[in-house]
């Protein structure tokens, strides 16, 4: 079985894991929250196929997220203002996370709140859960309070942080916002608090006009960019926040569609990477993803080696 | 997705009949058979894809992938008829992506993937009321085909348009009847009232699908009269396949998807206040 004759749903043994923050992905490929929900996913692939899988933001009471028109495309990308549209933690941990887990996925569940408060509520009732690793996301560019005006201060992430990692002794990613002066900083942060690992970058803030009626596309005005646009973006955010943190696990987003831009995070120091707005035009994106970086890596071995070992690529 | 580097070509798949979990096949290339146009800037784009043409049911849709890699989103089309291993889209050229399909001609590739959403439900027997405005009529002929040959229904088509009529001749082929009204006459509110004498209430399902005021004054006519209803919305769309939440609508059972939970919702859940 290749790249291009694989079959989504049949089993498939993995040559080539990757150890983040402790977890053995079975392969180095997730799927980047915000863009997974499984009733619709699971229709066009076996989720246990892939490395991981980052739910959507889960906050602690159901969010209704912005009203419509959520979306609009650009330049081989496209701008979303969903508004992290969820029902719930506590709908999260009775339906999604058991449903997930009987399908054994690897699932990190992303971790949305308005405030402090907010998130210390959720992670509290994960910390019992089945849910592998979490990843809190202080890097939403759609949400008033919370989010990414959390991700740009900080002081204010690395005090998030710290009283999060004092909650539990589950994995902790912290998912970073390009939305910044210096990514480094706020990666620094949140090692600072605890985090086990960092996962970036989110989208960055953008927006498109209707030039009939010379009005904002989107509801909320401005969104989040992602797609193939932004990957030079997070490729470069990548090297940065390696070049100031060695040994701290990196997961790589950012336009991701095919095994060789994966491949092309994992040089740049990434240990992983996540699969966003690619699935959203291709549903078997991320698995074909898998099956196309599984390839390469086998003429590889030294990157592969390093990546099972839990370390990045050392330039 | 296949334009910064793809060798990847998926595998075609029959749904498998696996219980719970259906296996629908990814994104592929399925290959223009014709086009015509049936009005100025309206056209009919006859594709070649086994997967749709055979499974797809009435009211339901097609994501197709403009061939152009940097326009990534899909743009969603309700499907209007199948025939073989083809199906039939109608559409109107109103911006880059449809300027591009309108240049596709016979044997061009593009790329899809559906067919998708949740169909009409053509359970009932006895009268369907097809009522469509616009470029909302494409479902309503697929409602059609589903419905001929069917011995316990009717099926009226009232259909109302800007100008040209290019419809009435495609849905007449299966419906019963065909009425239609162009905007200088009226609204289909008009033909509604005109047939409704020979109407049995408890007999009598609406399908609809059109520009919302006109749905919003369908249910209003529908619901005053307590005719059960059937609406297929449309919104702008990220995915179209359920995974990305960028297309809601409120209803009586809270927010809900369209390209996943509908396009098709029952008149009475669907919260027409609030719809644009």
């Amino acid at each position: 079985m290749n790249a291009q004759t694989f079959d989504p749903f049949e089993p498939y043994d993995y040559r080539h894991g990757s150890v983040v923050a402790g977890l053995r992905w079975k392969n180095p490929v997730g799927t980047a929250s915000g863009t997974f929900k499984l009733d619709a996913c699971g229709e066009y692939y076996d989720v246990s196929q892939l490395g991981a899988i980052s739910t959507k933001g889960v906050s602690p009471v159901p969010w209704e997220g912005n009203p419509t028109p959520r979306t609009a495309e650009s330049p081989s990308g496209m701008v979303n203002a969903v508004g992290l549209q969820n029902p719930g933690v506590d709908h999260y941990l009775l339906d999604e996370l058991p449903k997930l887990k009987a399908l054994d996925a690897l699932v990190v569940t992303n971790v949305a709140g308005h405030s402090d408060e907010d998130y210390a509520q959720v992670v509290a009732k994960l910390a019992q859960s089945e849910a592998d690793m979490l990843e809190i996301n202080v890097s939403c560019p759609n949400v008033t309070h919370g989010g990414m005006s959390v991700g740009t201060d900080p002081i204010a992430l690395e005090r998030l942080v710290r009283r999060l990692r004092g909650m539990t002794d589950k994995p902790m990613i912290v998912k970073l916002t390009p939305n910044v002066t210096d990514i480094a900083e706020t990666a620094r942060a949140a090692a600072d608090g605890g985090a086990d690992a960092l996962s970036l970058i989110n989208t960055l803030v953008g927006m498109r006009l209707d030039t009939r009626t010379g009005r904002p596309i989107i509801a909320n005005v401005t969104g989040g960019v992602s797609g193939p646009a932004i990957l030079p973006i997070a490729l470069a955010c990548v090297w940065k926040v390696r070049r100031a943190l060695p040994d701290m696990p990196i997961i790589g987003i950012g336009g991701i569609s095919s095994g060789r831009d994966a491949l092309e995070f994992l040089y740049a120091g990434a240990n992983a990477v996540e699969v966003g707005a690619a699935a959203l035009v291709d549903p078997q994106a991320p698995v074909r993803v898998a099956h196309e970086l599984e390839e390469l890596l086998d003429r590889r071995p030294r990157l592969a080696d390093a990546l099972e070992k839990g370390q990045a690529w050392q330039q | 997705m296949s334009h910064i580097e793809s060798e990847f070509r998926p595998i075609q798949r029959t749904p498998a009949p696996e219980v719970g979990v259906r296996h629908l096949p990814g994104r592929r290339t399925g290959h223009v058979s014709a086009q015509r146009s049936l009005a100025q800037g309206v056209y009919m784009l006859t594709i070649r894809d086994a997967p749709v043409a055979r499974n797809a049911r009435p009211g339901q849709f097609v994501n197709l992938y403009p061939n152009d890699r940097t326009a990534m989103l899909p743009r969603p089309f309700g499907i209007a008829g199948v025939h073989g291993d083809e199906f039939d889209l109608i559409y109107q050229r109103v911006g880059a992506g449809t300027r591009a399909f309108a240049r596709l001609s016979a044997g061009d590739p593009i790329d899809l993937v559906g067919p998708l959403g949740r169909p009409y439900d053509l359970t009932a027997a006895g009268d369907y009321l097809l009522i469509g405005g616009g470029l909302g009529v494409p479902p309503l002929i697929s409602a059609a085909q589903g419905l001929a040959g069917r011995g316990d229904v009717r099926a009226i088509a009232l259909f109302g348009y800007r100008d040209a009529r290019f419809a009435d001749g495609l849905v007449g082929r299966f419906a019963d009847r065909t009425l239609s009204v162009s905007a200088c006459e009226g609204n289909v509110i008009t033909l509604l009232d005109r047939i409704e004498p020979e109407l049995e209430v408890e007999a009598t399902t609406i399908l609809s699908c059109g520009p919302i005021p006109m749905m919003r004054a369908v249910a209003a006519w529908a619901g005053r009269r307590s005719i059960r209803s059937q609406f297929s919305l449309e919104e702008r769309m990220g995915c179209g396949y359920g995974a990305c939440l960028a297309c809601v609508v409120d209803t009586t059972d809270g927010r809900l998807r369209v390209c996943k939970d509908g396009p098709v919702f029952a008149g009475g859940r669907l919260e027409w206040e609030t719809a644009r």
